[in-house]
């Protein structure tokens, strides 16, 4: 059986600038795939490119097991994409916009209708239904906009940061659609996303950097494999304190005023004695669990 | 659990036949005019437009030049009937650009068709909504008694018709090589304008001399508003320039030409620049991008 997706040494290159270096993935049907990275990795290039939009300057791929530059038309009819940045139409309402996007996937008025209701009603859109795109605040937008990459039932869905820009509530009510969407139709989905800890649902994630793959991996598993808890030590001085630390806590990442430390083992005790010595010369002191940001920076240490 | 939902599994294995391509086109024509129809400032000076040139200019000339009475008023009926059909077709056309800017076009352009249809769906609704406008002009200059006893109906469905094919592959190339929307005062002084003036809606062709005379032979818009003359005979005897198979030869040339022209460009990846970030900064102008630090994935 074909993966859902498969990309092979995909490159895109934009004059001297290279946006993706050579991207390996193979994504299997139903999976929940993320593709994690910073702003600028290379997420949207590669992306743009699996969707048969943006033809890569070397390597291929293949979508449902079709050639995204042989037949690109096969692989818009098997996949939805939720851009970055809105595909809506603001002078239209929000039923309009789901017509229009069933009329341009060839489906029967009937079945458009049908759909568009359920998902306005899986999206908590009833009451803006008639009003225009304009009046929606950014959370309802984002909903409408994948309701928008759905309707036609897609085989794979790409979701390019479906949680950017959106504030907490926006966002966890985002993912919570995304699950169900998932729970309801099996479709394959691949998400990238700056916020990595977000990202702990998916079945797998690959960690893109400078436009290749450095990372991926099951999110517990290498959660699991960073083997400790986090230490974060807030000091005003931090490099006044760091040699100390280091002795105990080993090699240190700075980031501004904090320390962050992956002590080889957990030893309540002998942190709490550190945390006296220390005294005035330190903020605070935080453990906490590490999560797929972790991941990322100790990775990328 | 309350939010029980029907589970319907998508994973169809059979190749899902090829979508038509009816409905997309319908869709984009639909929703250009139902745009048009909400927009009533842009319907209401389609039609002011027209009606100020047929008064005011009419009106003046006829005082300078003299003249029968009404008989240049008469003249510019056809000029102005094609003013309705260009700018309706031309702005029709170029909110193309506006789409490519505001993001809209990536409904189409992630949709299951190649994205020269795209190109043939905005020419349908932008020659629609040109013909749409001309309708109105029409029915005002009926009831203000401007039009001919005896207009020729065929040919004047004729003449908007292809008048109005003509003007959208006019705005569709412009569309085509346009990046922003930012320049339409440019558009405006380099295209629409000349376009106009550099036809036979002011004055016959043959008035015009030497090289804008030529120019305005090599217009397609003159062809046009040459239909439209053929179509709405004057009292006053004004011929038209060229006949009427040459007219309709040169639009629909021109139309098919301008259709090849654009879908060849919109099937380029570039044409699609401000819809993905990074092509924006560096598609068109090589070497032109700031250098240190990676542009914005966007």
């Amino acid at each position: 059986m074909s993966a859902a997706i498969l990309a092979q040494s995909l490159v895109k290159r934009y004059g001297d600038f290279t946006a993706v270096a050579g991207l390996d993935l193979e994504i299997g049907n139903g999976e929940f795939f993320g593709l994690l990275g910073p702003n600028g990795a290379g997420k949207s290039t590669s992306i743009h490119m699996l969707s048969s939009l943006v033809q890569p300057t070397a390597g291929r791929a293949e979508v449902c097991g079709i050639d995204t530059q042989a037949d690109p038309v096969a692989v818009r009819q098997r996949i939805g994409l939720v851009f970055q940045d809105s595909a809506l139409d603001r002078q239209l309402s929000v039923w309009e916009n789901l017509r229009f996007t069933g009329l341009l996937h060839d489906l029967p008025l009937e079945q458009t209708r049908e759909r568009a209701e359920h998902l306005i009603r899986l999206f908590g859109l009833e009451e803006k239904r008639d009003k225009p795109v304009g009046s929606l605040s950014g959370g309802q937008r984002r909903a409408l906009d994948i309701a928008r990459g759905v309707l036609h039932r897609p085989q794979v869905l790409f979701l390019d940061e479906p949680t950017i820009g959106l504030d907490l509530p926006s966002r966890r009510r985002i993912w919570r659609f995304i699950a169900q969407l998932r729970a309801e139709t099996g479709m394959t989905v691949l998400l990238t996303t700056h916020y990595l800890e977000e990202a702990a649902d998916c079945d797998r994630v690959a960690f893109i950097r400078g436009g290749r793959i450095v990372l991926q991996g099951e999110p517990d598993a290498l959660v699991r494999d960073l083997g400790s808890d986090i230490v974060e030590v807030s000091a005003d001085q931090p490099e006044a304190v760091r040699a100390e630390l280091e002795s105990v806590l080993g090699p240190a990442r700075v980031e501004f005023e904090t320390l962050a430390f992956r002590p080889p083992r957990h030893d309540a005790a002998a942190l709490a004695g550190l945390t006296e010595s220390l005294g005035d010369r330190v903020r605070g002191v935080v453990v906490r669990r590490p999560n797929l940001n972790d991941v990322f920076l100790w990775v990328n240490q | 659990m309350a939010d029980h939902v029907p589970v319907t599994a998508v994973t169809a294995t059979a190749a899902p036949a090829r979508p038509s391509l009816w409905r997309p086109v319908y869709a984009v024509v639909e929703r250009d005019l139902v745009k048009l129809w909400r927009q009533k400032g842009r319907l209401l000076s389609a039609l002011v437009r027209p009606l100020i040139w047929l008064f005011v200019i009419g009106a003046g000339f006829e005082a300078t030049v003299g003249g029968g009475e009404g008989s240049y008023r008469s003249f510019l009926v056809p000029g102005v009937m094609g003013m309705a059909i260009l700018f309706g077709a031309l702005l029709g056309a170029l909110s193309t650009v506006y789409e490519k800017e505001s993001g809209v076009m990536r409904m189409l352009v992630i949709a299951p068709f190649a994205h020269r249809w795209i190109v043939f769906a905005k020419m349908q609704a932008a020659a629609v909504s040109a013909v749409f406008q001309a309708l109105l002009l029409l029915l005002v200059l009926a009831l203000l008694g401007d039009l001919p006893a005896t207009p020729g109906w065929p040919l004047l469905a004729l003449g908007i018709v292809s008048t109005a094919y003509a003007c959208a592959g006019i705005g569709m190339l412009v569309a085509a090589f346009s990046r922003t929307l930012d320049n339409f005062a440019a558009i405006m002084n380099f295209v629409i304008f000349p376009v106009f003036f550099l036809s036979g809606s002011l004055y016959p062709v043959g008035n015009l001399p030497g090289l804008l005379g030529v120019a305005a032979q090599l217009n397609p818009y003159t062809y046009g508003v040459d239909l439209l003359k053929h179509a709405l005979p004057q009292s006053a005897g004004h011929a038209a320039d060229f006949t009427v198979a040459m007219d309709v030869l040169v639009l629909a040339g021109f139309t098919l030409l301008a259709f090849a022209v654009s879908a060849w460009r919109f099937s380029r990846e570039q044409a699609y620049a401000p819809l993905f970030g990074l092509a924006t900064a560096k598609g068109g102008k090589p070497g032109s991008g700031k250098p240190g630090g990676p542009p914005p994935d966007k």
